[in-house]
């Protein structure tokens, strides 16, 4: 292979790759806002399930398992009924997105699990609203997971007691926790608002 | 490569289904095919993602096929598989969001696949592109297909259900057996059994049936 050849070949590889770099270019530039904006509303729609009825006002960012998430303050008539916060768990085979509802108190409402990787079949069953019902009402004393039969505790899924932890005693006590520092003793709710 | 004028376009579509399908006969892309089958909505949605993208990467490679070195096709056809599947994402994320929701994350996956690489690499940058298009829409039919079966299959014999895509953005699960009769098919490890039991199903259908039937006809 001579000098030529190899100028040849690489100058044929940087313009195919240039080219394609530019048509991704073009294409992420007129897509990226529709997909922000889709992303929002996706977003909003999720948030409009877990406390219906409320306007939703997101009050800042916080950081667990090195991953970014979002917590919001739920208004209706002006009046704050609660708050939701989104969280991760370190479950079986990932990291679960899961979307925690509280009251005023702090009391959990609802959840909702975005997104896992758990398995199918076992760690999936988290998804199950028979599961995700076990949460309401409870506070941040009672989510620890217990293999026996209980209301009071968190009740593990059979097969699935990683999972299981990784919801109760990872993302949503880690979330309420954060919740409870955040807003009871951060003091003043208006100084948040200033964050985003 | 044989001459295109000689090949017929219907079996080299057949080709891609039977002779050479990718996962029973020719055994790649065997990761994607224990992965994501473990529910039969799952197999179909990738199934279809492998199809669209696989028929148009054959179509661009086949286009630029004058004009690769042949020293460098390899990352030249990595460039293209790469920016079909991400072109693909992002404009199914901008403008049906609904679908994307439910079938973005098989196509990002789709970027690792041999099988891709291997059909551009033997065909279309060997071939113009109507057998090429062809070429892709068979390989991708024949994925399709081989997905659904091993999906079909363990879904029903792990879980006792079957969940089936009533629209893009919608399913319907029904249920055969209301237990867990033998959950080991929809783990990972069930995986690699469905493909073997499938692989050496059709493998035996071959044997039995087809070769018989070529016999006949010569």
């Amino acid at each position: 292979m001579t000098g030529k050849d190899i100028f040849k070949i690489t100058l044929n590889l940087v313009i195919v790759y240039l080219i394609g770099g530019f048509i991704l270019a073009f294409v992420y530039w007129n897509a990226s806002p529709k997909i922000f904006r889709n992303n929002e509303k996706a977003e909003q729609n999720a948030l409009k399930l877990l406390i219906p009825g409320a306007e939703f006002k997101q009050l800042g960012d916080w950081t667990i398992h090195d991953k970014h998430a979002k917590y919001f303050i739920a208004k209706k008539g002006g009046e704050t009924i609660g708050y939701v916060i989104q969280s991760f768990g370190k479950g079986y085979s990932s990291y679960i997105n899961t979307f925690i509802a509280v009251d005023k108190d702090f009391k959990i409402q609802k959840i909702n699990i975005l997104a896992h990787g758990e398995t199918p079949g076992l760690g999936d069953e988290i998804e199950t609203d028979v599961f995700k019902d076990q949460f309401k009402g409870k506070d941040i004393d009672h989510l620890k997971v217990l293999k026996t039969e209980t209301t009071e505790y968190i009740q593990a899924l059979s097969g699935a007691t990683i999972s299981t932890r990784a919801v109760s005693e990872d993302a949503v006590k880690n979330g309420v926790a954060f919740l409870i520092k955040t807003i009871r003793e951060g003091g003043d709710k208006d100084v948040q608002h200033q964050h985003n | 490569m044989s001459s295109i004028s000689t090949i017929n376009l219907k079996d080299l579509f057949l080709n891609g289904i039977i002779k050479e399908n990718t996962i029973f006969k020719l055994a790649l892309s065997l990761c994607p095919s224990i992965a994501v089958t473990n529910n039969l909505k799952n197999g179909i949605f990738m199934g279809l993602a492998v199809l669209f993208v696989q028929t148009m990467v054959n179509i661009t490679i086949s286009l630029m096929r004058k004009v690769i070195q042949p020293k460098v096709r390899l990352p030249i056809f990595m460039l293209v598989i790469s920016g079909w599947v991400t072109i693909t994402q992002m404009l199914m994320a901008a403008f049906v969001p609904d679908v994307y929701a439910k079938v973005g994350l098989y196509i990002a996956l789709i970027v690792a696949f041999a099988s891709i690489l291997a059909r551009a690499e033997m065909f279309a940058s060997k071939n113009s592109i109507i057998p090429s298009m062809v070429d892709g829409l068979g390989m991708g039919a024949g994925f399709l297909f081989a997905l659904t079966v091993i999906s079909f299959f363990r879904e029903l014999v792990g879980k006792g259900t079957l969940t089936v895509p009533t629209g893009l953005s919608t399913q319907h699960v029904f249920t055969f057996i209301n237990t867990k009769p033998v959950l080991i098919m929809v783990l990972p490890a069930g995986g690699f059994l469905a493909v073997g039991i499938l692989m050496a199903f059709f493998n035996w259908i071959d044997v039995r049936y087809m070769k018989k039937a070529a016999h006949a006809s010569h």
